[in-house]
Parts: structure tokens; sequence; C-alpha cells
């Protein structure tokens, strides 16, 4: 199950697992948003593949277009090592969740 | 209902029979489509006729077959075709342009005055619509209630006809696709080495093993011809062609840039940068490009997105995993570049680049083989020859996995640097052989001159040389149908000479088990294999089987001057 919703402040939120069947789900999403999102809430996301990676490059991309960069916050420690050993963490700003 | 009755005369139904049993004949579709539209023209006596494919998925009807038209596709719930697809009944209009439902757009394009129409659904055997017939401007008149009796009955052979045409195409389209992977994936695995480069004082070792027919890993041992040797290990996201394509061009990439003299820095640039510009802009690769410097003894590494990169250290068996150096290749332009980590390797140091694949590696309960199912093979096993360790770390998978299946691509590229003399092996040589008897001649040179090299004794190299014929024969008789060429490795030290042979595709054959011949016995009754079996024992001292995924590794070991 994965969920992409609106939050407070213009926040974007990703809950359950994005796989790659469920990419597509979140890129319509992305795509929909009439301004480049800039910030992630991970709080509730379990997992993501290198598919969703893909995502949130595209996401980057276009905010680099726009001289931004994108944020994730709340990010679990698991997740924090996906992007730790693929190296994204070096172009996103990425924060853990607070224990 | 006899012929009178219907209002088919006789000429009329031995006509339809006729067409039926051309239809029968094996077409192609277009040839069906054909048939179609002259006997309908025929035996109605109409200007024209068309065979419109009903497309299911797509809600569309397809047009495959107009006199001098190209295909067309129009929407299924309009016009007169529309109604005949929803009702599934015929329809007989005997003026075309006074009635609401015809749409003109056609005899527009085409140029031609369509007055009256008979309009039939093709039903198929199994009662789901295969398309739709349309009859036009019978030449004397408009249609009838004979002519759609007729008209009925010819489409209802028309029907199965082209539902049996359909479900043919189908079944041969996935036939070709299922070819074309196969030999996507036959350049693919063309491109991994075929056996790891010799580079003195290390023992290197690579495997790729993908989920789908292909996989989107791969690795590459790239020597410069000064000793040194470029190592790659990639990984695109994502399985089949398209990753494929780019682990291909990846390693291509690197194979050019090491001709043109490139240095490592310049080489992971411009690689990178080029994938920028290759890539849709999701996609990416993960990346490891290494130096190995055997002189040195240090490792020079980028790594866009790799890792976790293992070091295994010899001298006190700790286990060091090192992050990736930079974001994933492809992901964004590189305009410069940091100097590249410097690892240096001491003796036994043992350096594991291992795919997700092997990390992430699952059980059917969903727990994943991890960091530690990875440091407790290396611990038990890093001073071993690295096909052994090698296959040590596979088995140790598969056992894992217990018949789980296979989620990602499992791609593993080990070094090792050996170590200083004190300890087993002294040396060590490894060289694949194809799988037929033509092969003897070189493996018999390459023991010859490994043990020329180590001064082994002649009863020594006898031992030797018999033992690999006897399992290798038997490798070549039993497992004809593969391949898989055949690992020979071979090392010596002050105190034991140890000879490993590997077959990477075959059935368990376990040698240590199979029965001793009895030498007594008369020959008919004698199993083939069993007597070379039996004196392989005699000449050397231990002989050890392993079989792991279709691996076959057969070990053997002779102490020295034991004669």
């Amino acid at each position: 199950m994965f969920e992409i919703d609106y939050g407070d402040q213009g926040l974007i939120v990703f809950s359950g697992r994005l796989d790659a069947a469920q990419c597509g789900k979140a890129q319509a999403f992305l795509d929909a948003a009439a301004a480049a999102p800039r910030e992630f809430d991970f709080g509730r996301l379990e997992y993501i593949s290198s598919a969703g990676l893909g995502v949130l490059l595209k996401a980057h991309k276009r905010l680099m277009d726009a001289g931004g960069r994108l944020r994730l916050i709340n990010v679990s420690n698991h997740i924090h090592d996906i992007f730790r050993y693929s190296g994204f963490d070096q172009l996103f700003d990425v924060e853990r969740r607070p224990d | 209902m006899t012929a009178g009755d219907s209002g088919l005369t006789l000429e009329k139904l031995q006509r339809v029979l006729a067409v039926t049993r051309k239809l029968a004949a094996p077409f192609d579709l277009d040839g069906i489509l054909t048939e179609v539209v002259a006997a309908a023209k025929d035996l109605l006596n109409a200007e024209g006729a068309t065979v419109w494919q009903f497309h299911e998925e797509s809600a569309e009807l397809v047009l495959r077959v107009a006199s001098g038209l190209r295909a067309i596709h129009i929407s299924s719930d309009r016009g007169i075709v529309g109604e005949c697809v929803r009702t599934r009944a015929l329809i007989n209009v005997n003026d075309c342009h006074g009635d609401p439902r015809f749409n003109p757009d056609m005899d527009r394009i085409s140029g031609y005055h369509t007055r009256c129409m008979l309009t039939l659904p093709l039903v198929g055997y199994d009662q789901r619509l295969v398309g739709v017939l349309q009859v036009v401007n019978r030449r004397d008149g408009v249609f009838d209630q004979a002519d759609e009796v007729l008209a009925e009955t010819l489409a209802a052979q028309c029907a199965v006809a082209l539902q049996r045409m359909q479900m043919t195409e189908r079944l041969l389209g996935a036939e070709k696709l299922r070819q074309e992977i196969a030999v996507a994936r036959e350049v693919q695995m063309g491109t991994l080495p075929k056996a790891a480069p010799l580079v003195a004082g290390y023992d290197l070792a690579g495997f790729f093993r993908p989920t789908d027919d292909t996989g989107g890993d791969t690795y590459d041992f790239v020597p410069t011809g000064d000793g040194r040797v470029f190592l790659l290990m990639g990984d695109a996201t994502g399985h089949g062609i398209g990753p494929a394509l780019s682990a291909i061009q990846v390693r291509a990439m690197l194979r050019l840039a090491q001709r043109l003299g490139a240095g490592l820095d310049d080489i992971f640039r411009h690689i990178n940068n080029q994938l920028v510009t290759d890539l849709p802009e999701d996609r990416f690769v993960t990346a490891f490009l290494g130096e190995l410097d055997p002189v040195d003894h240090c490792l020079r590494y980028h790594s866009g997105g790799q890792g976790p990169l293992l070091h295994f250290r010899a001298v006190d068996g700790s286990c060091q995993f090192h992050p990736p150096t930079t974001f994933p290749m492809g992901a964004l332009p590189l305009s410069s570049m940091k100097v590249p980590v410097q690892l240096p390797l001491a003796p036994g140091d043992v350096f594991a680049l291992l795919s997700d694949g092997v990390y992430e590696f699952h059980d059917a309960q969903g727990r994943q083989f991890g960091e530690q199912g990875v440091v407790d093979v290396l611990r038990s096993h890093h001073d071993r020859p690295m096909p052994e360790l090698l296959a040590r770390l596979l088995a140790a998978l598969d056992a894992f996995g217990a018949g789980a299946p296979q989620l990602d691509d499992v791609t593993v590229v080990l070094i090792r640097r050996l170590s200083n003399g004190n300890e087993t092996p002294g040396w060590s040589v490894r060289r694949s052989f194809a799988r037929s008897f033509d092969s003897l001649a070189a493996i018999f040179t390459f023991i010859g001159e490994a043990l020329a090299a180590d001064a082994a004794s002649a009863l020594e190299r006898h031992a030797f040389e018999f033992t690999v014929e006897e399992l290798f024969t038997n490798m070549v008789k039993y497992n004809a149908s593969s391949d898989a060429h055949i690992e020979l490795e071979l090392e010596g030290s002050a105190t034991e000479l140890i000879g490993r042979i590997c077959d990477l595709d075959s059935e368990p054959f376990d040698v240590t088990a199979a029965p001793d011949a009895d030498v007594g016995q008369a020959a008919e009754f004698r199993r083939p294999g069993g007597l070379g079996l039996h004196l392989i024992r005699r000449l050397v001292d231990c002989i050890e089987y392993d079989y792991s995924g279709r691996r076959s590794l057969i070990t053997f070991r002779k102490k020295r001057g034991t004669g």
C-alpha cells in the first residue's frame, strides 16, 4: 500500500511502500503539482526501491531547473541507509526522523 | 430448416462451403481478411466489403483491409459499427446518407459513395466479439432478407477463421519476443569476462546471475597492459532489455576509454556525463569504477551510488563497509572529480563488490541475507582461492533462500591480495576451457607449465594430469549439451598441491559418493567412469565435492613428496 498526498505547509507526505509497482502513482501525483514540490515528508514511508529513487531524481531535476533542491524530512534509519548506500544523500538534503 | 426455407439456394450454400474450405487453409491474417472480403462481395453481389477487427483492450475497431486504404482505428462506440458492437445484431441500412447513425467521414476519406450497407457482428466460438463485417452497395439494388441470411452464414464461418488466426498471430508474436530476449541475453552475457585476468600477487573472481532473461547488472576486468587492472561493477535501475542495454553501454564506454589511454577520473566523469545525455530523466546506473595497482597495492576508486563496498582485513579479521563516493552515474553532470578513494590492500585482504541482489537476497519469509550473511562467509573462507570463496558465497545464498525465487540480479566481484608465502597457496593459476575433448591438449600444457614452474615431480604431474583428464572428460561426456566452459585451477605450496575443477552448469554427481569400481568385475558390468574415479582416489590424498546452484566443484589435494 502506498499513499501520497499534500500535508501542512505545502509538504508532500509519502506513506507505505514505494516500490516499482507504485512509482506510476507517485509520478502522476508529482506531475500534477502546479509548482515543483520541494519538501517531502517520509515519516510514514516504510520502503523505497531503486525505481522510487528514480521518481525522486526526476523531482529533483525539476527543482534544479527552478534553482531549487529537494529536501526529504523524517527519513527512517533504514531508508536513510538506502540513500547513503546509493549516494543519493549527496544529491538531496536528507534529514533523519528525530528519535 | 432447409436451404429453400432460409432463402439459401443450394448453389449459394455450396459457395459458402467452398469459402469455408478456403478459410481452413493455413493463411496469414491478411490472407484471411482478403478471402473474407472477396467472398462477401461475390456471394452478396456487392461492390465492397470491409472487415473491422475488434480490439477489446482499447475498445477500438481496426481496419486492416479496405481496397487502397491503410489501417484505420475508430472508437467502437460510434456509428453503425458501434451499434453493431453494442447489440451484436445485424443492421441492414438501405439508405446510408439518410441514416443519422451513418458516419460519412469514411466516404469523404475514400471518395466512395455508400448507398446501402449490411453490418454484421463476427462472433467467435466462445461468444467473444472478433470483429464487424460490413458489406456495401448491392450492385442491383438493396440487401434483402435472403442476403441477410446468406451474410450471417458467411459471417459465422469468417469469425471462427479470423479468431483462430488472431490467436496464432499472438502466439507467434510472443515466440518472436522470447527469441529476441534470448538474443539480448546472449549479447549481454557475451560481454562479461570469460575469466578473471592474471594480476601478479592477486586473485580475482567475478560472477553475474540475472533474475530475468536479461538483467541490469554488469561487471568487467580491464587490464591496462602495465599490470594495473580497471574493475567495473554496475547496476542499471530496473530489469529487462532497457537496463541491460545501459549496462552494456557503460561497459563499452569503459573499454573504449581504456583503449584511448584515459585515466580513472576522466573515465568516470565522461561515462557519467554521457549517461546524463542518454538516459531518461528518472533512470541512473549505480557503478563502481576502480583501478587496482599490484605494485603499490592500492585500490583507487570512484563509486557512483554503488555500495556498500566491503573490505575484509586479514590482519584482524575485521570487515569495513565503505559508502559510495558520489551519486549514481547518469543522475547529474559532473564538471570535475574529487580525488579517488585510495584503499591500501594488505596481504590476505579481500575487497568484495557485491550487488544489492546479494545483500538483499530474500528467503521465503522475506528476511534478507544482509551484511552479516556476507561477513560470515568471508570470515570462514577468505583465505581460499576467490573462485572457491565465490562458490561458497553463492552456496550460502542458495541455502539461505531455500528455494525462494531470486528477485534481483546477483553480481559478485572479489579481489584478494595473496599472502606473502607463509601461507598456502604459494601460487595459484586458473583458466577456463571449452567443454570438448579438443581442450585436452591445452589442459595438459596448462598443467605442465604450472607444475614445471614449481619443480613438481613427474609422479605429481602424472597424478594431476590423470585426475584432471578423468574428471574433465566425465564432465564433457555426461553433460555434453551445456555450452558453459569448465574452469580449472591449480595451487601449490611447499606442503601441498591442490586442483579444483569447476563445472558451472551441471546436474549433481558426487564423485566422492560414487562406489569404488570392482576391478575384478567383468568389463560389461562396470559402471562408466567408475574405474577412473577408483584410480583417482589412489593417486591423490583427498577429494572433495561441492554442489551449489548448477555448479559442481571438485577439489583434490596431494601432499608434496608422497609420490
